[in-house]
């Protein structure tokens, strides 16, 4: 096998793993901030490709208004998930909110395809399909894009946790109870955690939409957003950041070398693997927080 | 019993607390703190100290239990139907059983967190005055809350309690699981923070001697009643607190001790 090859498939690997973190950071932030694992990040994506297309196609939006009004939207639906299913589950066991998680990500695909239908759509946002030429190097355009958008919004919510505002989403997702007693409003925290995890969702659901068209498989996002969620420790943005890489090369470089033999597949059964060996031999991930004991 | 006090801060009138909808936690609880006055809850484990707080903070939401009857009172005013953080606007903090600071957070960082009602200048002069009442606090400010010690942590809760600018603090069981020594240096602290701010302090606590040492009245708990209400000095030469919540006579013989305890008189 070609070197050569070896390590194109390893920058474009690396590329595409940025983009599963657009995904995963969505899962970051609502875990981060409220402790919630969010099995909807996937149907929350493809709901913001269509919500962006809506704009685009039926009302006629350029691109570049469509998008932001995209935005906006689904940061308004993420305030209105969170007071219409959640706001009633707050400080009752996980199992039950793991489980409203699920529902809406079944409700909320399925609603999408019942409004929009289940055709695939082009997402066209401006980006060549000729690739860059790094040096021999063939690097895929709107990987590159996807991957730099990633970049941003990892250092915009590193520098957000750190902000007064930041802290306060921290604190609710260590002890709702605690929050409550200092005053902070837990319910408008998970709100916004919800909200911001939306406009991520969107955000990943257009520059996904413009490599393979809208259609239902955006929803399947969730398992690589959660397999790099675990990796990186569900609350570290560095964690997903670091994951998502090592995701996208392995999988990049283990399907370029295995589909040839084993006739395609490969690049699940390395997600499923990396997910499983994640839980079995490092259960809080690369930089997740252990739950501090003190002997 | 009580002369009639001028001025309360907070006023409990015959609270009557339900979990759950079926069961009754605390049955009947009227009790009052006057405005600068330090007070203590004191009773036995399950007796209802906690419910009680928890009535006046707005935290039974979250447990599923509501107050069936009776109002809350501060200042005047029925808090009954206010969401927790509305009473921590007005005035009330609740340090929790058990200190639940936020672990994952710094010390710093829990303070700050208590702060989301303030402004920055508000913020950065009411962290001074933890500080310099908990000087520990400051040494330790960059380390998670979770490693500090039991001692350090009951300070950082009480001091994230103090960000929120209390007339109020209502602290649940801060001598739990603490060292006689440590627990004599933060009801000292206590004490001062009640002179120096002119902060009213209501103290839940199982540890009657420590409490009644520092307080000037008290209430005895027991089933979900007041059954007791006296001076603190009162109560500590009452026959009956002596045996019960101070440890007995020192003069008792133990070959003597009798198997069957004295019942307690204010059980009919």
């Amino acid at each position: 096998m070609d070197a050569l090859l070896l390590l194109e498939s390893a920058i474009n690997g690396a590329l595409v793993g940025l983009m599963y973190a657009l995904v995963a950071m969505g899962i970051v932030l609502i875990y981060k901030s409220s402790s919630v694992p969010n099995l909807a990040q996937g149907s929350m994506t493809m709901l913001g490709a269509y919500v962006v297309l809506a704009f685009a196609n039926n009302a006629g939006a350029p691109m570049w208004l469509a998008i932001p009004l995209g935005i906006v939207t689904m940061f308004f639906v993420g305030i209105g998930i969170e007071r219409v299913a959640l706001r009633r589950l707050a400080g009752r066991p996980i199992i039950m909110i793991l489980m409203m998680t699920l529902g809406l990500e079944i409700f909320l695909r399925a609603g999408t395809m019942t409004i929009w239908g289940g055709t695939a759509r082009p997402m066209p946002i401006g980006i060549s399909d000729a690739p860059l030429f790094l040096g021999p190097l063939l690097i895929n355009r709107a990987y590159a894009v996807g991957a730099a958008i990633a970049i941003v919004m990892f250092v915009l919510f590193v520098a957000f946790f750190r902000t007064r505002l930041g802290v306060v989403l921290r604190a609710i997702s260590d002890d709702y109870t605690a929050a409550w007693s200092v005053g902070i409003s837990v319910e408008r925290g998970v709100a916004l955690s919800w909200a911001m995890s939306a406009v991520m969702a969107t955000i990943a659901g257009v520059l996904w939409s413009s490599v393979q068209g809208a259609d239902q498989s955006l929803a399947l996002l969730l398992l690589k957003g959660i397999t790099v969620a675990v990796l990186g420790g569900m609350d570290s943005l560095g964690g997903a950041l670091l994951a998502s890489i090592l995701l996208g090369v392995v999988e990049g470089v283990a399907s370029s070398v295995l589909d040839p033999m084993i006739g395609g597949a490969s690049r699940e059964l390395v997600d499923a693997a990396m997910l499983i060996l994640t839980i079995m031999i490092r259960p809080h991930g690369l930089f997740g927080r252990h739950d501090i004991e003190r002997v | 019993m009580s002369e009639p006090i001028a001025a309360s801060v907070l006023t409990l009138n015959n609270v009557e607390v339900v979990y759950d909808y079926v069961s009754l936690a605390i049955k009947g609880v009227s009790l009052d703190v006057p405005e600068g006055g330090m007070v203590a809850l004191l009773g036995a484990n399950g007796a209802g100290k906690s419910t009680t707080l928890k009535s006046i903070s707005g935290l039974l939401a979250a447990e599923r239990g509501e107050v069936r009857r009776g109002d809350v009172r501060f200042r005047g005013q029925a808090i009954g139907a206010l969401m927790p953080q509305d009473r921590v606007r007005l005035g009330i903090a609740h340090v929790l059983e058990g200190r639940r600071v936020f672990e994952h957070l710094t010390p710093s960082e829990n303070l700050i967190a208590a702060s989301a009602l303030h402004s920055r200048q508000d913020m950065s002069r009411n962290m001074e005055m933890v500080y310099s009442y908990f000087p520990r606090l400051h040494e330790r400010r960059a380390t998670p809350a979770g490693y500090l010690s039991g001692g350090e942590q009951q300070m950082l809760a009480i001091g994230r309690a103090l960000m929120t600018q209390p007339k109020l603090l209502m602290l649940d069981e801060p001598s739990l699981g603490l060292a006689p020594f440590l627990v004599a240096e933060i009801f000292q602290i206590l004490s001062r923070i009640n002179r120096e701010e002119g902060l009213s302090i209501l103290l839940v606590e199982q540890n009657a001697i420590a409490a009644l040492e520092i307080v000037s009245h008290g209430y005895l708990i027991e089933s979900g009643r007041i059954v007791m209400h006296d001076s603190a000095e009162a109560l500590k030469r009452n026959p009956d607190i002596q045996e019960f919540y101070l440890g007995g006579a020192e003069n008792k013989n133990f070959r003597d001790i009798k198997h069957y305890r004295r019942r307690k008189r204010w059980l009919t």
